[in-house]
């Protein structure tokens, strides 16, 4: 379809419904042909918390910021201790940092596997979503689900149960598990580690809109593995710095229209976090058996295409199978399941992969541990920017398109990066204007 | 052969009435020959454990407006309901509806709600709700009866 004098000034709204993390909508406005703007609205509740947990102690905030997010407590879980933890200037023995990169790995299936295939395939077979997928595709959908559980089940072995976990604790966990709860595990997280190459298959053969946009990437980095838990923040133009000195240079903005806060690096720069980002600062930390399933798959060492973020999506769904894999066939049980956190008044900051990007917290305590002030940076406020322009080039790249056309690429666009505001992309109201 | 049945309750028995959907299925469990498949996380997880049921009954607190202690049953079977606005899971309604479509779903799915009116910390129901717990057990028996 060409541009013509019905198309050639239009605008497309998309408004969203409330949601755990955020409420999102999308207006686009063309004029005379030419894309005028791309606004995406969010509106943060992480805010809020921020409140909340001034006046609380410092033992408190990994149960109360796990309730920002049912699909990723783990990782508010683990910048929380990681932060208050900074603070008090207390490093956990390795013991506790395995079992808490094993959990991690468990939240990072489950959210992976869901929305590779329950949120973001759909899309890619122009389906309404995972039920209708489900009839054209039972087998992939039945995969994704069967690697689903493995994750869940890992986060119920290790943290108590799948969703809002209860056995984290600041300095470890209140248990550590058996080494039966563990072994358990193998067998599963064998399957899982097959199906999730299966996978790779699977979404490799999808079609891709061609675009590359020219992503500033953020991501922990760690010297001896594909950062989760820990790690220095580096990214793809030469930043490495700790997560307090990152906290230091990303700057969040108002902004009138939206209630979300928009981070740029020295006030200036948008960045991008996330598995594109993750994979191009660390794809050489992964382990071999991944990077060659990546190869094939056809990734370079850097992919810059958002829509091939379901790639990497499963790339990483296989790295954390295997890793999970690695961490459970060593684990053995341990004793003391935490170390002390004694309060001091200080600073701290610390930072975590969650599944869809770096989420950093900060908090300011009293000497008594008493909370001062809390920061909060999920990954959703770091790439609202980003997520805008992918937004404006597949505009700008699809002029000639029909508006049910474009309105749905631009929710993929959305969808690429974070599952929050994708789910409700399914449900949002489309009006199209044409002036 | 006798049909199964299943039961779930949902909610949190330390959140006073938002322990009536695990008070229902306990008692539903001990006087009937339903198998209690709860704990809950999320509505996925119910795939995997209601396959092999004729009947699956879900009970849950409501906080509808109505007053404390009314007992509802709704039929899910067949109905086709607007989408969830809070998808970081996915809704029941999607899940009974992506398990028929991957034929996995029980024939009937049946959820049982119990208004409740103190959701604050603590263990215990409020008297209104306490009362309607063999109320709805005994609805949901009859529905099992019928399963036969």
């Amino acid at each position: 379809m060409t541009p013509s004098g019905d198309n050639a000034n239009r605008t497309i709204d998309v408004h969203g419904l409330a949601r755990v993390e955020g409420e999102g909508s999308l207006h686009v406005a063309i004029r005379d042909g030419v894309l005028e703007r791309v606004e995406l609205e969010i509106f943060e509740p992480p805010r809020f918390f921020e409140a909340f947990l001034v006046g609380r102690g410092h033992e408190e905030p990994p149960d109360i910021t796990a309730r920002i997010c049912g699909i990723c407590p783990v990782a508010y879980q683990m910048s929380a201790c990681a932060a208050i933890e900074d603070a008090c200037g207390v490093v956990v023995p390795e013991v506790i940092g395995k079992l808490r990169r094993l959990l991690y790995c468990g939240e990072w299936i489950q959210s992976h596997a869901l929305h590779i295939y329950l949120l973001h395939a759909p899309d890619f077979f122009g389906c309404r979503d995972a039920v209708e997928l489900a009839g054209l595709n039972p087998a992939a959908v039945e995969r994704g689900l069967r690697i689903k559980k493995v994750g869940n089940h890992l986060m119920e072995a290790v943290g108590g149960r799948a969703i809002h976990p209860v056995n984290v604790r600041l300095g470890g966990f209140y248990r550590a598990p058996s080494r039966e709860e563990i072994t358990a595990l193998i067998e599963p997280l064998k399957k899982a580690r097959e199906e999730s190459l299966e996978t790779i298959q699977f979404v490799a053969g999808f079609d891709f809109p061609d675009i590359e946009p020219d992503y500033r990437f953020v991501a922990l980095s760690h010297p001896d593995h594909y950062a989760i838990e820990a790690g220095r923040v580096v990214s793809s133009d030469g930043i490495d710095a700790t997560p307090a000195e990152f906290a230091a240079i990303s700057v969040e903005e108002h902004v009138a229209r939206s209630s979300a806060l928009h981070a740029r690096l020295r006030g200036q720069d948008p960045y991008l976090t996330g598995p594109l980002a993750r994979y191009a600062l660390n794809q050489a930390k992964l382990p071999a058996a991944a990077r060659e399933a990546a190869a094939a798959a056809g990734l370079g060492p850097v992919c810059r295409n958002p829509f091939k973020s379901v790639i990497v999506r499963a790339v990483e769904l296989f790295f954390a199978c295997d890793e999970a894999l690695r961490l459970a066939t060593e684990y053995e049980p341990f004793e003391p399941a935490a170390v002390p956190v004694p309060p001091r008044a200080r600073i701290g900051a610390g930072a975590t992969e969650a599944p869809r990007g770096m989420l950093l917290q900060r908090y300011e305590l009293d000497a008594d541990g008493t909370i001062r002030s809390a920061r909060i940076m999920p990954p959703t406020s770091q790439n609202q920017l980003s997520i805008e322009s992918d937004v404006r080039q597949v505009v700008e790249s699809g002029l000639d398109l029909s508006d049910a056309e474009l309105t749905a690429r631009c929710e993929l666009a959305v969808r690429n990066h974070d599952p929050c505001i994708s789910c409700a992309a399914h449900f949002l109201d489309v009006s199209i204007d044409r002036s | 052969m006798t049909a199964t049945v299943v039961v779930a309750g949902i909610g949190n028995d330390f959140r006073h009435d938002d322990g009536a959907g695990p008070a229902v299925a306990r008692l539903v469990a001990a006087s009937t020959r339903a198998v209690d498949i709860g704990p809950i996380g999320e509505p996925l997880d119910l795939l995997g454990r209601w396959e092999a049921a004729s009947l699956a009954v879900l009970v849950d607190a409501t906080r509808s407006g109505a007053p404390a202690g009314t007992v509802r049953l709704v039929d899910l079977a067949g109905s086709e309901r607007a989408p969830s606005p809070s998808t970081h899971a996915i809704g029941l309604d999607r899940v009974v509806r992506l398990a028929q479509v991957l034929e996995r779903a029980p024939d009937r799915v049946v959820v049982v709600g119990i208004e409740g009116e103190d959701f604050s910390d603590g263990t215990g129901l409020s008297p209104a709700v306490e009362d309607a717990i063999p109320r709805a057990a005994r609805a949901i028996a009859d529905l099992i009866a019928a399963e036969t």
